[in-house]
């Protein structure tokens, strides 16, 4: 056969058959090898739960970019196939990646990745835009010139604080709060060092002690050595396989980015829409410094709390659903609070994002129908329409009110 | 079966066989102008560059009409910026187009010769096999290199005729100027004809089992459209990261702020494993197989 073939020496036929195997078995340890060199290493020392939130208290803001991989597994009902694109709405439902970049302080841009699309929100300070590569669309959000000055006033407030800060608590004090707060309704312990993103973790585990809760356990995963979160899991009683929502870094390094990346002007062409967030009045006992002791005495007419810890209830009356859900802008007044502001920034632009905007005359289109989204995510139940997922049930009653906690379904429609 | 198997070195009975670089370069030379001079394949890139032709034709005819901006990615931008067309025609050739294009070539290199009856008058130049493969390969690799040329060049030219060629504003939503934006597409160039190389070497594989070469075309192009079937499947999330065709798509990767080498090198890493799978199966047939035609 061929192996007559030169004078020179050459492999026989079955030696020829051996070389594509040698080169599978190269490729699989190729794939395999990292996967393995990565499971046995020391892993950091010890800590106590104190100790570790100490640290993370302690830890300066620092630079960051990388990858962050975000996993839902809300079983919650599969939305449309066709939503392919970069839409926050991805993030629902399924994995989604984004690429996170932040230089610590005032800038950041953080982008959802799709295969040929990219949702991008860009941070600086008092300003924010969002950019959607799909529809080619740019929001662009902005304290009206009082609230910059209160913004910028308060930036630098927080900026003194450190050096005036002698009645301040220390990091130690602080961590010993927080815990003596979290312990009060959960067991809080430090599970064995994990690897998140190649780097060595902690992780903080949170058990609630309520059995009414759906919670199961939240995990923190803190990087060893900066003690930034590297990785947050929220499990749900129902699903002991895999977290029922995970976000984590798959990639990360503590280095400011390319001032060019946290750069955003608005591209020419692309459709703009200006939008003025009020910043809220932050209450005086706030800016001093306390935590008001009842925070149930500042809720807005109409929303009721009910059970405590991780089984709080929530209940909003008099809510046009319907008309929310249809984008009429005038039943977004019927939701209490909504003259308010919500609690944090980030908050304020979801629900700008999702509600239809009248600032400018122009109601926001919406990408999706968002009725056929409610009627999709949502069943029938005698007492109204009910969205139950793994971590938050939520129903949706015929006379108004809207039931929010992280309860089992069953449990709310009990409540309403 | 031994008359065929006059195989590595120089042939014992031939006069005068001349040093094994030049005929090596005499082979590829002849063989390329083979492969890019068959009309078959010269219809096929003209098909391929007709695509963008088409694209920026349709495009340029419904701008100003109600059906502007739509369709699937990239296809909005072309009006605004020629050089999308070049993102958005391989974009739309990519899933079934080009590998149909580079099936046809792959699978014929060797397996054409054996069904014309010429494979075995080929194995008696003087020439090891392995040789002849690799200049097999090499042509089947110009000819993928060309049909994404073919469609990049053409896309090029009518996007700049018809729509101007301005600053690229990447899917980050940052503008870059003309010369980054050429730069970045032609990163996207190189990136789609690297992945193809992976299907390259399938085809060459199929081409050395039989002497059908329709068989080694259909059977290229299978692989490719179950690749993204099984990529289509959820189920099968844990083997996505080494099919053949999943990270074709990644060439967006060009396109934003800042290009994730990691994301690019994967993929390519990717393609380098079944180029060398798909490969070192090709040479151990080729080199063992019994040539009776």
């Amino acid at each position: 056969m061929a192996d007559n073939e030169t004078p020179r020496r050459t492999l026989s036929a079955r030696g020829r058959w051996a070389v594509p195997g040698v080169v599978a078995v190269a490729v699989a340890a190729a794939v395999g090898v990292p996967a393995l060199a990565s499971a046995d290493s020391a892993g950091p020392p010890d800590v106590t739960p104190a100790e570790l939130l100490t640290r993370v208290a302690e830890a300066e803001p620092t630079p960051v970019q990388g990858t962050v991989v975000y996993t839902a597994r809300l079983g919650l009902p599969e939305l449309p196939a066709e939503m392919t694109g970069a839409d926050p709405l991805n993030l629902l439902g399924g994995s989604s990646t984004l690429r996170v970049w932040s230089d610590g302080a005032e800038r950041s841009r953080v982008s959802l990745l799709g295969a040929t699309s990219e949702y991008s929100v860009v941070h600086h300070g008092p300003e924010a835009w969002t950019y959607s590569s799909t529809d080619d669309a740019v929001t662009h959000y902005t304290l009206d010139p009082e609230d910059v000055a209160r913004y910028r006033a308060l930036a630098e407030r927080v900026e003194a604080a450190p050096s005036a800060g002698a009645d301040l608590p220390t990091p130690a004090d602080a961590a010993a709060q927080v815990l003596a707060h979290a312990e009060e309704d959960a067991d809080v312990t430090v599970d064995r060092p994990t690897t998140v993103a190649g780097r060595d973790a902690y992780q903080l585990v949170v058990s609630p002690t309520d059995d009414a809760t759906l919670v199961s356990r939240v995990v923190v995963a803190v990087d060893a050595e900066t003690a930034q979160p590297l990785r947050v899991q929220a499990w749900s009683t129902s699903d002991g396989e895999a977290p029922s929502l995970e976000v984590g870094f798959t990639d990360v390094a503590f280095t400011a980015p390319d001032a060019s990346v946290l750069d955003f002007s608005a591209p020419a062409g692309a459709t703009t829409e200006e939008v003025v967030v009020p910043l809220p009045e932050v209450p005086a006992d706030v800016a001093a410094g306390t935590v008001p002791d009842d925070p149930a005495g500042a809720l807005p007419e109409g929303v009721a709390v009910t059970g405590s810890g991780w089984s709080t209830v929530v209940t909003l009356s008099d809510v046009d659903v319907a008309g929310l859900v249809g984008g009429d802008a005038a039943s977004l007044a019927t939701v209490p609070g909504a003259e308010r502001v919500l609690g944090s920034e980030e908050a304020q632009d979801l629900v700008q994002q999702f509600v239809p905007s009248d600032s400018d005359g122009t109601p926001g289109k919406p990408s999706l129908d968002t009725t056929a989204l409610y009627d999709q995510l949502t069943t029938e139940v005698p007492e109204g329409r009910l969205l139950s997922s793994t971590l938050l049930s939520v129903l949706i009653t015929d006379d108004g009110r809207v039931l929010v906690g992280s309860v089992p379904a069953d449990a709310l429609r009990a409540a309403a | 079966m031994s008359r065929a198997e006059v195989l590595d070195g120089p042939g014992a009975g031939l006069p005068v066989a001349a040093p094994a670089p030049v005929a090596f370069a005499r082979l590829l030379r002849s063989e390329l102008r083979l492969v890019l001079g068959r009309r078959r394949n010269l219809v096929l890139l003209a098909g391929l560059a007709l695509v963008p032709v088409v694209i920026g034709t349709v495009l340029l005819v419904t701008r100003d009409s109600a059906l502007s901006g739509q369709g699937p990615a990239f296809l909005a931008q072309v009006t605004g910026n020629g050089l999308f067309l070049v993102v958005a025609a391989l974009f739309l050739c990519l899933p079934f187009l080009l590998p149909l294009c580079i099936g046809i070539a792959s699978g014929d290199a060797v397996a054409g010769e054996a069904s014309a009856g010429t494979l075995r008058y080929l194995l008696v130049v003087p020439v090891p096999r392995t040789r002849l493969l690799l200049v097999k390969a090499l042509a089947a690799l110009t000819f993928a290199a060309a049909a994404v040329l073919a469609v990049a060049v053409t896309g090029l030219l009518v996007g700049a005729a018809f729509f101007g060629v301005q600053d690229v504003v990447l899917l980050s939503g940052s503008t870059v100027p003309v010369g980054e934006g050429v730069v970045r597409v032609a990163g996207i160039v190189a990136y789609v004809g690297l992945s193809l190389t992976g299907l390259v070497a399938v085809g060459l594989f199929f081409s050395t089992l039989t002497e059908v070469p329709v068989g080694a075309m259909a059977a290229t192009v299978v692989v490719a459209v179950v690749s993204t079937v099984l990529d289509s499947l959820p189920q099968l999330s844990a083997i996505h990261p080494g099919l053949l065709t999943h990270h074709w798509f990644d060439f967006a990767e060009f396109l934003r702020v800042q290009v994730d080498w990691g994301v690019v090198g994967s993929g390519l890493a990717v393609q380098a494993a079944w180029v060398a799978v798909f490969g070192s199966l090709a040479w151990a047939r080729f080199t063992t197989a019994d040539v009776t035609s």
